[in-house]
């Protein structure tokens, strides 16, 4: 069995006081009770969860094929990093998610690991506050959050500053106007062959008959 | 006398009875300035250690705890913060010179009531089964002489749903590192011994029964076969130091 790295077990630790504080987490451990989940991160590593006595578990598992089926586990999930964290995060598009991760076992059991893990998703500030203190911690937190927030307007005023460049001052694309006349224009003309050749079968069929 | 009677003792062999009283007159010897020697020995790094193992204790408020060979008290110090006033943690080492110090460093602190220190055998825990919701080992099991036995005593005394933390020294697997280790243990290790606590022999010893405690691998398997279940380690440093954790089932 590989050594379970460091970092995994502070994200259980994180997980297991986000069970201890939320209700819904808490009954979802002990509904999962005695039970465990592979978990196949392509291109990184295999984890094993389980829940043991309504704590969450987790463990480097081995990531060879042969390890794989031989483990005891009630389901297992396979997926890029970004798949299973839009799973995780419960941003998901069922038609385009089952191509990108790939569920065996009781999907009833990997259901109820997703949505233990996002109830017990933990308190980021919470969590700063038990390392720096509350004041500082909130701080931090509303610094991170308006971060976030000048990082998004800043991206999308990027976004609507180039698409303005190309469309109005190198006119290597079009505009929306444009293109909304341009597709209009190609509907009336495939309307208008559509119309011509009803008129040639029906011409033909006379014709025939 | 045959093998089987005999045991190591660093890189002596010793009568199997013999082990507990040479271990406890080698800390009986280094008790006072244990702590002082941790820092310098580690430059600090056993602190975190300790508190990686802590954070992963799962203890609430209320429970109770086990730090089983908890010496001069750094674990139990930290679950009792854990655990608070209505919880119980019990230090228990076999070795009263450092349990003493334990013991005056909690009081000093103003830890009373839901302390108890003791002097007990690992391999013979004096308490009811199903007792503990967390028990610690924290660079103690090497020194135990029927370590299956001791990892069985432990099993008993858990509650079902609790956990065995075994913090303790390993084999390094980061690349390039063993040579600088034995290096440092063998030499200088017993040097800051006879400076600071005046005792280069109690310090050989250490560097010797780090060698001969089981690997990562074996320890592991060596928990799975005293019953307990959800069994897996985390390499510190390199694996100068692993953390075996296991859940009673």
């Amino acid at each position: 069995m590989p050594a379970t790295p460091a970092w995994l077990a502070a994200v259980e630790a994180l997980l297991n006081r986000g069970i201890q504080a939320s209700m819904q987490a808490t009954a979802l451990a002990r509904r999962l009770d005695a039970t465990a989940l592979r978990v196949d991160i392509e291109g990184l590593t295999s984890i094993r969860a389980s829940v043991t006595g309504g704590r969450l578990a987790l463990a480097a598992a081995d990531p060879s094929r042969e390890s794989a089926a031989h483990e005891r586990v009630n389901a297992s999930i396979k997926g890029s990093p970004f798949a299973l964290l839009r799973l995780a995060a419960g941003n998901v598009q069922p038609e385009t998610q089952a191509a990108r991760t790939a569920v065996r076992g009781d999907a009833e059991i990997a259901n109820s690991y997703r949505e233990l893990i996002a109830a017990a998703r933990p308190d980021l500030e919470e969590e700063l506050s038990r390392i720096v203190g509350d004041l500082p911690a909130r701080r931090l937190s509303q610094f991170a959050l308006k971060t976030a927030a000048w990082a998004r307007q800043a991206r999308r005023t990027a976004g609507e500053n180039i698409a303005e460049y190309l469309q109005e001052e190198s006119r290597d694309l079009v505009s929306r106007p444009e293109l909304d006349e341009f597709l209009q224009g190609v509907d009336a003309a495939r309307e208008t062959v559509d119309r011509v050749e009803a008129r040639l079968t029906r011409l033909e069929q006379r014709l025939k008959g | 006398m045959s093998n089987s009677d005999r045991t190591d003792f660093g890189f002596e062999e010793v009568p199997w009875a013999e082990k507990a009283k040479r271990v406890r007159s080698v800390f009986a010897s280094v008790a006072g300035k244990y702590d002082v020697m941790n820092d310098l020995m580690s430059f600090g790094v056993h602190r975190l250690w300790k508190h990686f193992t802590l954070s992963l204790t799962g203890l609430r408020p209320g429970q109770t705890a086990l730090d089983v060979a908890g010496g001069t008290g750094d674990l139990a110090l930290g679950m009792l913060r854990q655990v608070g006033k209505e919880g119980r943690v019990v230090l228990s080492d076999i070795n009263s010179s450092m349990l003493e110090v334990g013991r005056d460093r909690l009081l000093d602190l103003g830890f009373v009531g839901n302390v108890e220190c003791l002097v007990a055998d690992a391999e013979r825990l004096p308490f009811d089964d199903n007792s503990f919701d967390c028990l610690t080992i924290a660079f103690g099991l090497r020194n135990v002489t029927d370590k299956a036995a001791a990892l069985r005593s432990m099993h008993r005394v858990l509650k079902p749903g609790g956990q065995l933390l075994v913090l303790e020294f390993s084999t390094p697997v980061a690349p390039g590192l063993k040579p600088l280790y034995d290096a440092y243990s063998f030499n200088v290790l017993p040097m800051l011994g006879r400076w600071i606590a005046d005792d280069a022999a109690s310090y050989r010893y250490l560097a010797e029964s780090i060698r001969m405690h089981p690997n990562q691998e074996t320890l592991l398997e060596m928990v799975r076969t005293a019953g307990f279940g959800e069994t897996r380690y985390h390499n510190l440093s390199g694996g100068i130091v692993a953390l075996h954790r296991g859940y009673k089932i």
